[in-house]
């Protein structure tokens, strides 16, 4: 069974089974990514690319094939390996946006952006002059496409989150991309909750970039990926400078790497990449289009039942969203419903999720969070909306 | 360190139940004990600063003898007012200002809370001895 190649999965907390709901922060990793860092450790450390020893070319390839796989699985032309989704869209932010972005230049983003998708381009707009442009959310959390078309005039740049990590709605990427290529604009999408529920191919997509982390999918935390287009590879100049991403370095100069080390200055994330590699090789072992629509189901079931409760649930839970519950009570506090769920075993979320801006427009300031992933059971939905139930009869 | 009756047995009462959702719920049952400080006093001075959720406090001092008001959004941080309210009402700010923040440790409150929880309670219990301090505890 599927969960049972969790080894944490098994523990208690407080006295009861761990049920982990906070999927949307992090997930948990299987057996086979602990061992693939444990036997890395233990057999292959070493530095990547340099060295002629056994050791080094083990480590490099290990290294490498993460690459390899990402861009045979995504349809990717370019993967460079970074710390995770933020620093991903910061690479953006810098090697591209530096580069290409002037005063006056329109970036588009939206209400439903992670901030990690927000605080880099305000960052840069205040260096360069960038105009930021901010597509709203509607009542039915969708994005005002309306607003989208009429924000996208003169745009050079979209930046549009995939899937909300708030409400798990995911957004028409498809209608976004084409209607900014036909401006001319880049795009780029904030994948990190969209990969871990759908297998994307990058190219048939159309985006420019693609962000995304290894640990909201089964790997280690420390690393992420951005695919990018060969046409905006091309275009973007060096961030960090260092080792491994030079070709020659004089007193006078340097000139750099052609291919994705140029943006990989210094020592690597080895075993985060020979982890990830294995996640995403055990991510192979099962259907994830056919666990995605047993967890939305899941998601859907939980809403409605959290409705019939008397609380407010933020999303829609369509086919193709996160099975991502937002939720508030409307007179006990969340932060309340979190230390009670946890006393009983069940891992949420509280808080602003890092989307101030979504959810000053929902009108609140934050909200309980239930995420689901694959090895969550519908025997453990059902506990935790006994929990709830509970927890309503008793403090409302 | 002795602790003011008051608080002694609390302490006690909170040690001998193991189960940490009913030492949360006695947590909120505490909430109860607090003087309410009404929203319209709320300011930069009340607000208890790394507190996750809105949470004021304040000193008052009658005829030499402590009055804690105080007031949160969240149940739980209620609960914890309502242990500085049983705590710190009546003595005078010269025997409050004795009482070291392990009560806190010893309720086994530290480990109901999660770190950033425990840290809010720590700024809160900072807060109001500096302010009993200032009232010239010292």
């Amino acid at each position: 069974m599927l969960r049972d190649q969790f080894p944490i999965l098994q523990r208690k907390v407080n006295g009861h089974p761990l049920v982990y709901l906070d999927n949307a922060a992090t997930t948990q990793k299987p057996q086979v990514v602990l061992d693939a860092m444990n036997d890395y450790y233990s057999k292959s450390n070493a530095n990547v690319h340099r060295a002629v020893h056994t050791l080094a070319g083990e480590a490099t390839e290990g290294y490498e094939s993460c690459r390899n796989k990402l861009k045979q699985r995504y349809n990717a032309e370019r993967a460079i390996l970074t710390s995770g989704t933020t620093e991903a869209i910061n690479l953006v932010a810098h090697a591209w946006g530096r580069a290409n972005l002037t005063a006056g230049d329109v970036v588009v983003l939206t209400e439903m952006e992670h901030h990690s998708d927000i605080v880099p381009w305000q960052m840069l707009a205040e260096e360069r002059g960038v105009e930021l442009r901010y597509v709203p959310v509607t009542e039915n959390f969708t994005l005002d496409m309306e607003a989208f078309d009429y924000a996208l005039d003169g745009a050079a740049l979209v930046c549009v989150v995939h899937t909300s990590n708030v409400l798990g709605v995911r957004n028409p990427l498809e209608e976004i991309i084409a209607k900014s290529r036909v401006v001319g604009a880049r795009v780029l999408v904030d994948a990190a909750q969209g990969l871990p529920h759908a297998t994307i191919d990058f190219q048939a997509l159309g985006a420019d970039f693609m962000a995304f982390s290894a640990h909201k999918m089964c790997g280690p935390t420390g690393i992420g990926a951005l695919l990018v287009t060969q046409e905006s590879f091309d275009e973007m100049e060096p961030f960090m400078g260092g080792g491994d991403m030079i070709e020659t370095v004089t007193v006078d100069g340097s000139t750099y790497q052609t291919n994705e080390h140029k943006f990989e200055a210094g020592t690597p994330r080895i075993a985060e990449a020979i982890g990830w590699n294995a996640a995403l090789e055990w991510m192979e072992s099962f259907d994830l289009e056919s666990e995605h629509a047993r967890l939305i189901g899941i998601a859907s079931w939980v809403a409605e039942q959290l409705r019939g409760l008397g609380i407010d649930v933020y999303g829609r839970h369509g086919e193709q969203d996160a099975a991502v519950v937002s939720f508030l009570h409307p007179t006990i506090n969340s932060e309340d419903i979190a230390h009670l769920l946890d006393a009983r075993g069940f891992a949420v979320r509280t808080g602003h999720h890092c989307a101030q801006p979504l959810l000053h427009r929902l009108g609140i300031s934050g909200t309980v969070r239930a995420s689901f992933y694959v090895y969550n059971t519908r025997d453990e939905a059902e506990a935790f909306v006994e929990e709830m139930r509970t927890i309503v009869e008793k403090f409302a | 360190m002795t602790y003011p009756v008051s608080l002694q047995d609390l302490i006690e009462e909170f040690q001998s139940v193991e189960d940490k959702r009913e030492r949360l719920e006695m947590l909120f049952e505490l909430a109860e004990e607090v003087v309410e400080l009404p929203q319209d006093q709320w300011n930069d001075n009340t607000r208890v600063k790394g507190c996750q959720s809105e949470a004021h406090v304040q000193i008052i001092i009658k005829e030499g003898r402590i009055q804690f008001l105080s007031s949160a959004d969240a149940r739980m941080v209620q609960g914890l007012m309502g242990i500085l309210t049983i705590a710190l009402d009546g003595l005078t700010p010269a025997q409050a200002v004795l009482i070291p923040p392990s009560f806190a440790e010893e309720m086994g409150l530290l480990n109901t809370l999660t770190p950033s929880r425990s840290n809010g309670f720590r700024n809160m219990y900072d807060k109001v001895m500096a302010e009993l301090r200032q009232n010239g505890a010292d």
